[in-house]
């Protein structure tokens, strides 16, 4: 399967801006994600896929990266691990199984967190759920 | 999950008292306990599949609320504000697509959603609704089926629907019997004429033709909102 290239928005990110990274395979998802932050000083890159998605990282400086759990090819867990393993960017998980997925009762949100995702949402979450999420993760950055 | 585990609880501890009915209400027993796994899997499948269409929704939709009283207003931002209207209209068509051919491909009865057999059969049968226009020529084991992907059932009598009906729903001959007040010697008689109609080797393959929604059971004439025979 071909490796979606990554978006990036027309824009170039300015200096006082939030720049977000969207990892997810659903594009309608990260499209929502960037058309919601549009107005609220944020800058969002798509990557619909895991790999696309670390090859921005290493290319661009982002404040906050958001990665959906289930993806094909390279998941979000091992896709949080990766980038952990060498970035301390706030990581934000994202999946609509919060409690358990069908047979194996698994808490896939607990996962990522305990693979170096900062904070987990739930989908579907709401336009203030996710401004929260943002500016809760980008408080990690701030000297205390 | 209630209804699937009463199922399940009823049937097995009943093999143990049944001599000759033994292997079969075990059969029916494990089924029962199959079906909660597979409603689960079901489930799991369609909670994947909406997932993102919903999130991408409650964003727009949310996003409207948010500013539902500058949206009369002009302005700078009234472009973005127009492409998230428009974007909130194309999501919720595009699920209302998915609801609808999830309809299609899932014909059996709203209260028999746990009654996918197969953890294998869910997933096929997820992937061939979710995808449009498709319309398998054959069912799962081969067996003669109509462009749907149906089986013709038409040659049941109403009985042997009543029957199928009830085998469907995970009962035992003896369950079976007593809900439409027959032997179950006469009931088992029943199932095996609909098991040479359809072809079918076995309950479980007779089972699954009804669970995977490709034996449509439409509800016969002289059959009440409870299931009886009002005959």
């Amino acid at each position: 399967m071909a490796i979606a290239p990554v978006h990036i928005t027309a824009e170039p990110p300015g200096v006082a801006k939030t720049k977000i990274l969207v990892i997810d395979d659903d594009a309608c998802v990260g499209a929502a994600i960037q058309a919601v932050l549009a107005r609220r000083r944020c800058d969002t890159i798509l990557a619909h896929r895991a790999i696309a998605g670390i090859h921005a990282l290493e290319q661009y400086a982002f404040d906050v990266v958001m990665i959906d759990i289930f993806m094909p090819g390279l998941n979000g867990i091992d896709t949080i691990r990766h980038i952990r393993s060498s970035s301390q960017v706030p990581i934000i998980a994202m999946s609509g199984f919060r409690l358990r997925s069908s047979s194996d009762a698994v808490d896939y949100l607990e996962i990522a967190t305990r693979s170096g995702a900062d904070l987990c949402i739930q989908k579907p979450f709401q336009p203030m759920e996710l401004v929260e999420a943002i500016e809760w993760s980008r408080a990690l950055l701030r000297p205390h | 999950m209630s209804h699937i585990d009463g199922l399940a609880a009823r049937s097995l501890p009943q093999a143990a008292n049944d001599g000759e009915q033994v292997s079969d209400d075990f059969e029916i027993g494990r089924i029962a306990s199959v079906r909660a796994r597979i409603a689960s899997e079901v489930g799991a499948a369609m909670v994947h599949e909406l997932n993102g269409p919903l999130t991408a929704l409650l964003l727009y939709v949310g996003d409207i609320y948010e500013n539902r009283n500058r949206m009369a207003e002009t302005g700078a931002d009234r472009d973005s504000l127009k492409r998230v209207v428009e974007s909130a209209f194309d999501e919720t068509r595009r699920i209302c697509a998915l609801v609808h051919r999830m309809g299609d491909g899932f014909k059996a009865p709203i209260d028999q959603e746990t009654s996918i057999l197969a953890a294998r059969d869910a997933i096929a049968w997820w992937s061939k609704a979710a995808a449009p226009g498709h319309a398998p020529a054959q069912g799962a084991d081969g067996l003669a089926a109509d462009g749907c992907g149906r089986i013709d059932i038409s040659r049941l009598t109403r009985r042997e629907r009543e029957v199928l009906q009830l085998v469907s729903e995970g009962l035992s001959s003896k369950e079976g019997a007593k809900k439409l007040r027959i032997s179950h010697r006469t009931f088992e008689c029943y199932r095996s004429a609909i098991m040479r109609k359809l072809g079918t080797k076995n309950t479980a393959e007779l089972v699954r033709l009804v669970v995977t929604g490709m034996a449509i059971l439409s509800k016969p004439q002289g059959f009440d909102h409870a299931g009886h025979s009002v005959d």
